[in-house]
């Protein structure tokens, strides 16, 4: 007890505001009929916390997904938008040293290093996915890169939402013939100094963009045996990849002096014209800026020979959400397929679905071939042909540390 | 007797409350800066944060550069902030109007979130300058404009912090020039003393502790600062308070640690700071002229 009331002042002040109930939560019965589980949640809200840096998402969402789910399950969706998926951690992570068994967050956007974080932290709730309807109508939930989130078993732990896949983007009017491989990209950016740059690390994009590399310059075999490396294996792993950057550096915007601190900043660079090429982790995303006319109408996007990096993103519950049904009516509305595809609408968001197309009826399928992924987008079909797997998140951190030593301080 | 009582136990809640998130922060910061963060099963007390921090070359760099930045920010921000009082002082002699006062408070008014990124806006190889110089045919590619943001150096947060302080420096000046009466001045002339001379011997050592009192609080601010130099640093190094914060969000729960170091080390810099100035400036109104 005493080293409990030491831990963290803001159990004393809960205390004070006399909102710390010391019990454990009671779990949601998912096994009862889902039309029951969706009359608890009438008349509720939903507090959904997700990454708000992008204008797109948050419209998608409040003029299309808010209005259905109020009009169709009487449930309120209350955003609230934050910086970095980071902070939501943070925050689960005090109010649980707090013993705060009632928290504000019902749904997170999660995957990657926020999800090994949440998951050793144990700050998710129950299993659920497999219990949703659409989950278990429309997903294929044994394909690796849906049950596998960066190398970590997801458990049922966060539901699948969406597919992102990285693509190079960049103007057609100033680049005649785009790079096809890593290599070919080195020796573009050495001819045409000064107009590529990536964003720096940890920056999520620019993190991706040198992952990568690393899948061209060594490979990922490595990453991805059974056995965990070691911090020293994995640095003489990268070390190509170091000499790679490094060799870039002088050609690149500002002689590699600084970097862009964020993918915003890179896209606003490219959008005036100091850059002619940007990225994205995103593939329709080009065409949603070109649509609110951000990027110049000649923008195009590419992904290299070998393919590009792809994962999924997901929905998670925390373990002190206070509405898990409402919660989990939510996500299942928005695994729906009319939320899929308007979800892959560039005029909304641009975002992949996590649908399993063979599982769909030809009227089904029509719902998502109908929309007119515009100019700047490559077709669904050859984005598929030319997906990687990413690494385990693990060696994803150590990557985003060794390059501020070996790249950002040279 | 009670009546006083009452009066305090009015403010208590608002003190306690104050008391516990200011504090306590601190207390939990200094905690786990030590290593204490029991929510990952640390609860043993080490140094090893302290230890790494200090001796790590990235803190070192960061370290020149924040000192550095804060220090020429200052100067510049004090020159122009005296300046300021000084012909505003000069401009009030003859004609009093009081909407120039409120014109040179106007940055006041600015958070320097905002200030940062209208200096990038302005400043930046493809901003408002360079666009203005392209329209002109001056320059025909954003590279050909001077690298102003995001220097090395440190320039664009230099030059932001200056035109961002040096009105709280001429706000904290002015009202002590202010009192200083017209007679100072027509004596100083009787006695043969030009208007430099003046300033120099009669307004300088009277606002001498204002000056160094404010400069103090400028740089104390400008070295503990976050929103300015993550808008107009560098990737590397960054300043202090950046690079804690990017300590904090890497993602592994054990660089927090090394994040608090940082911070409290910037916290006791403050505080020693802090009385040094107000010793000083008591020191100076003790034996002062008022």
């Amino acid at each position: 007890m005493k080293r409990r009331i030491l831990a963290s002042t803001s159990l004393v002040i809960l205390a004070l505001a006399g909102c710390a109930d010391q019990e454990t939560r009671e779990q949601v019965d998912f096994s009862q009929d889902w039309s029951e589980i969706q009359a608890q949640a009438e008349d509720t809200t939903v507090n959904l916390y997700m990454w708000g840096g992008s204008e797109s998402i948050n419209s998608y969402f409040d003029e299309w997904v808010t209005p259905r789910v109020e009009e169709q399950y009487a449930i309120t969706v209350n955003r609230v938008p934050v910086n970095d998926t980071q902070e939501i951690l943070t925050q689960l992570l005090d109010e649980k040293t707090a013993g705060k068994t009632t928290g504000s967050i019902d749904v997170m956007w999660i995957n990657g290093e926020n999800f090994k974080n949440a998951k050793e932290n144990e700050l998710l709730g129950q299993a659920f996915a497999d219990k949703l309807p659409n989950v278990q109508a429309f997903v294929d939930q044994q394909a690796p890169q849906i049950a596998q989130d960066f190398g970590i078993p997801v458990d049922n732990l966060q539901a699948p939402w969406g597919t992102a896949q990285f693509v190079m983007t960049y103007n057609e009017a100033d680049v005649e013939a785009y790079p096809m491989t890593i290599e070919e990209l080195g020796q573009w950016v050495q001819q045409n100094p000064g107009q590529f740059t990536y964003p720096a690390l940890p920056d999520f994009t620019g993190s991706a963009f040198v992952r990568q590399v690393l899948e061209e310059v060594v490979g990922s075999e490595a990453f991805m045996s059974e056995e965990p490396l070691d911090q020293g294996a994995v640095d003489e792993l990268m070390q190509p990849v170091w000499d790679y950057l490094n060799d870039l550096e002088p050609h690149l915007w500002r002689q590699g002096e600084t970097y862009p601190e964020s993918l915003a900043r890179l896209d606003q660079l490219y959008a005036n014209g100091e850059v002619v090429m940007t990225m994205a982790y995103d593939p329709i995303k080009a065409a949603a800026e070109v649509q609110n006319a951000r990027f110049p109408e000649t923008t195009r996007t590419f992904v290299f020979d070998r393919g590009t990096l792809s994962n999924t993103h997901y929905l998670a519950i925390p373990f002190n959400a206070p509405n898990v049904e409402g919660a989990a009516v939510v996500i299942n509305e928005l695994l729906s397929l009319e939320a899929q595809a308007a979800k892959l609408d560039p005029a909304n968001w641009g975002d992949l679905p996590v649908i399993d197309f063979s599982r769909l009826s030809e009227q089904q399928q029509n719902l998502f071939t109908a929309i007119d992924l515009g100019d700047s987008s490559l077709s669904i079909e050859e984005l598929e042909s030319k997906r990687l797997a990413e690494i385990p998140s693990i060696y994803v951190e150590w990557i985003e540390e060794g390059w501020v030593e070996n790249v950002a301080q040279n | 007797m009670w009546h006083r009582i009452k009066r305090y136990s009015l403010v208590l809640p608002a003190l306690l409350l104050t008391l516990l998130l200011f504090f306590g922060g601190l207390v939990d910061g200094l905690l786990k800066s030590f290593g204490y963060f029991p929510a990952v099963g640390a609860t043993s007390f080490t140094l090893v944060a302290y230890q790494d921090v200090i001796t790590s070359n990235t803190f070192l760099d960061s370290l020149s550069l924040t000192v550095r930045v804060a220090l020429l920010s200052t100067v510049s921000a004090t020159l122009l902030g005296v300046t300021v009082a000084l012909a505003l002082y000069s401009v009030q002699r003859r004609v009093k109007n009081s909407w120039l006062l409120r014109m040179i408070q106007l940055p006041l008014t600015i958070p320097h979130l905002a200030a940062g990124y209208f200096f990038i806006l302005l400043l930046s190889q493809s901003g408002l300058l360079s666009r203005m110089g392209f329209a002109l045919g001056w320059l025909e590619t954003p590279a050909q404009f001077p690298v102003l943001v995001n220097d090395s150096f440190g320039l664009g947060m230099i030059l932001t912090y200056s035109w961002k302080e040096a009105p709280f420096i001429a706000l904290l000046v002015y009202p002590v020039l202010a009192r200083i009466g017209d007679s100072w001045y027509e004596a100083a002339k009787i006695y043969g003393a030009s208007t430099f001379q003046y300033i120099r011997f009669v307004l300088m050592p009277a606002i001498r502790p204002a000056i160094l009192t404010a400069s103090l609080i400028v740089f104390i601010y400008t070295l503990s600062s976050f929103e300015v130099p993550y808008l107009l640093g560098v990737t590397y190094p960054a300043t202090l308070p950046v690079y804690a914060y990017q300590l904090y969000t890497s993602g592994s729960f054990s660089d927090r640690s090394e994040a608090l170091v940082i911070m409290w080390l910037l916290t006791a810099l403050a505080l020693l700071v802090g009385i040094i100035a107000h010793r000083f400036y008591r020191k100076a109104y003790a034996r002062g002229w008022e």
